[in-house]
């Protein structure tokens, strides 16, 4: 039963990740916005720097600073339209091909989300990569950045909920991309531009409760200093919160649309 | 008679809106019989269909397949079934062979034997030389090919095919009539849809009409033709204009009162269609008659039909599947 449920998942699994490399627009479309940001405003705001909050982050320039936000942006926009996917093979009928052969249901589920820990890793290890060409620096080495791109991977299949919510309930693309835009505040208000402790108190409230706060905030000591297993066993408990409130949701929808 | 693959018992869907989509349906299909549905879109075909897939939930009655119950034994009745709906469903992303194989692992065919069976199905299906372009780039004839093949990876003991040369150009059509009859005689007992009737009257040895949710009438091809009872006769007029033809078939039909042969006579464009009984037969009664009293009747032409599937439908709903034809409801999203 459980090894049937990771033998299905495994294939399908193999079969959502071809197709989203297959078609480069995937990835450049998900890598070309945060590399933008991180290259223009790391130098459009190269002496912001000089603000007493950024010493603190213990960034040495901006670009550093700007450097973990961008990745977590990656992960983030990896999965912001990932339910559109599954929804388009709902109504073309893929769903049903699949449905209709013996395998558990839940499956097919799970070999469309599984793979968003890959896809999210991925690109946003394509942003770390192309960060460090640009001239940040990874403190902790080899095992850091595998460390970055594991907590990037989770994020994106936890955060990926808020796209296959709206996708499955609404069983519309248009629907799923427009609400998909209303998250992105949730990206932008966090402390990937500018330290907290130059936010108004509002912002501060709200980034003590923003997932991608806490991912950010665990990426940077591991890229700026050293290992702050503090932040990320905070990182993980938020990713863990998160992926467990939405995946559920997930799962209702899902069970309510192929009942 | 426990000997039955597809058992259906007085089927009932409604949907939720109100729809009585299936109204009472009944049939059973003996092993390796190739049995048709016959009916416009929206008669049920497919929803019926979608209940013995398990796809869908009956409201009420009972659907056996291959002995599995459909409601209660639904993995039993997956692994017995290659299913192929009415739009061919691939992965485009996935080159023709990862499409088949992928559906083959599913139902658990593996290794040496996966790659054996894909294979064969390639070569089968005339895809060989595309196995590794994306399904995407296929053509129309090429996808429903590719389909049929996913449907067939398992080997299964039933094949149901929903409007399976829906969309095709006459030749793909004609090609895949040939490809599923080769398949018919392997054994493979065979449910297929339709609203071609040269497509049921070429291709299945048993058939149900069905109209509004239930089956008005079943039987094999020949039978049902031969229960129309009358030929076909076709009087073509030579007419001026709309006035003078509607003048000859009044005419025609003042010389033919008391004709005993004939049964129904219908204008049409071209003069008057005539149901009549022992056609061959009746022909030179019909000529006197209209030689004795037709003076202002131009007869330019003659022609014979036997009955076909369209006046069998005719006969048991009324109306041409024709002009039902190709009216799906468009689903609305929100």
């Amino acid at each position: 039963m459980i090894s049937a449920f990771f033998y299905e998942s495994f294939y399908l699994g193999l079969r959502t990740l071809r197709r989203f490399f297959r078609v480069p627009a995937n990835w450049i479309g998900i890598i070309l916005f945060p590399l933008i940001q991180l290259f223009v405003f790391s130098q459009l705001f190269k002496d912001i720097i000089q603000l007493p909050g950024f010493r603190a982050s213990g960034s040495g320039s901006y670009l550093a600073y700007l450097a973990p936000g961008q990745i977590a942006f990656t992960a983030f926009f990896a999965v912001a339209w990932s339910g559109s996917a599954i929804l388009v093979e709902y109504r073309n009928g893929y769903m049903d091909k699949l449905r209709a052969t013996p395998i558990h249901r839940l499956s097919i589920l799970a070999g469309e989300l599984a793979p968003l820990f890959i896809e999210s890793a991925i690109m946003a290890g394509g942003i770390l990569v192309l960060s460090v060409i640009l001239g940040a620096s990874i403190n902790t080495g080899v095992v850091g950045a595998l460390l970055i791109l594991v907590l990037s991977g989770l994020f994106g299949m936890a955060w990926a909920g808020t796209s296959f919510v709206p996708a499955l309930l609404t069983k519309s693309e248009q629907a799923t991309g427009t609400l998909s835009l209303l998250f992105f505040p949730v990206a932008f208000m966090s402390t990937a531009f500018v330290p907290p402790s130059l936010m108004p108190a509002w912002l501060q409230t709200v980034n003590a409760w923003n997932p991608i706060t806490f991912l950010i905030e665990a990426i940077r000591p591991l890229m700026v200093s050293g290992y702050d297993w503090g932040a990320i066993g905070k990182a993980l408990l938020a990713i863990g919160v998160m992926g467990a409130v939405l995946q559920t949701a997930t799962l209702w929808a899902f069970r309510r649309l192929t009942a | 008679m426990a000997s039955a693959v597809i058992e259906v018992d007085d089927l009932v869907k409604v949907y939720s809106g109100g729809t009585r989509a299936v109204d009472g349906i009944t049939f059973r299909i003996e092993p390796g019989e190739l049995f048709g549905f016959l009916g416009p879109n929206g008669a049920g075909k497919t929803t019926t269909i979608r209940i013995l897939a398990t796809l869908l939930r009956a409201t009420s009655g009972r659907a056996r397949l291959a002995g599995f119950d459909v409601e209660t034994q639904a993995a039993d009745v997956r692994r017995s079934l290659g299913l192929a709906m009415q739009t061919p469903t691939l992965d485009a992303f996935a080159t023709g062979r990862e499409n088949i194989e992928l559906i083959g692992r599913l139902h658990r065919v593996r290794g040496a034997e996966l790659k054996r069976r894909a294979d064969e199905l390639l070569e089968l299906m005339g895809l060989t030389d595309v196995a590794r372009k994306l399904a995407g780039t296929y053509s129309g004839g090429m996808r429903r090919r590719l389909d049929l093949a996913c449907a067939l990876v398992h080997r299964p003991q039933v094949l149901i095919l929903d409007e399976p040369t829906e969309g095709l150009d006459p030749q793909s059509r004609l090609a895949l009539w040939e490809e599923l009859e080769r398949i018919s005689r392997d054994g493979t007992t065979m449910l297929l849809t339709t609203h071609y009737m040269e497509e049921a009257d070429r291709l299945c040895r048993r058939l149900a009409i069905i109209d509004n949710g239930r089956i008005v009438i079943e039987g094999s091809p020949a039978e049902l033709k031969a229960g129309v009872g009358a030929d076909t006769l076709i009087l073509q007029l030579d007419a001026r204009d709309p006035e003078d033809l509607a003048r000859q078939q009044d005419d025609v039909r003042r010389v033919l009162i008391g004709f005993e042969s004939m049964e129904a006579l219908t204008p049409e464009g071209f003069g008057v269609s005539l149901a009549v009984r022992d056609a061959g037969r009746a022909i030179p009664e019909l000529m006197r008659r209209l030689d004795r009293n037709g003076a202002g009747v131009h007869v330019v032409g003659l022609k014979i039909g036997q009955p076909s599937l369209d006046d069998v439908f005719l006969k048991y709903t009324g109306r041409r599947i024709r002009s039902e034809a190709a009216n799906e409801p468009i689903i609305l999203g929100w």
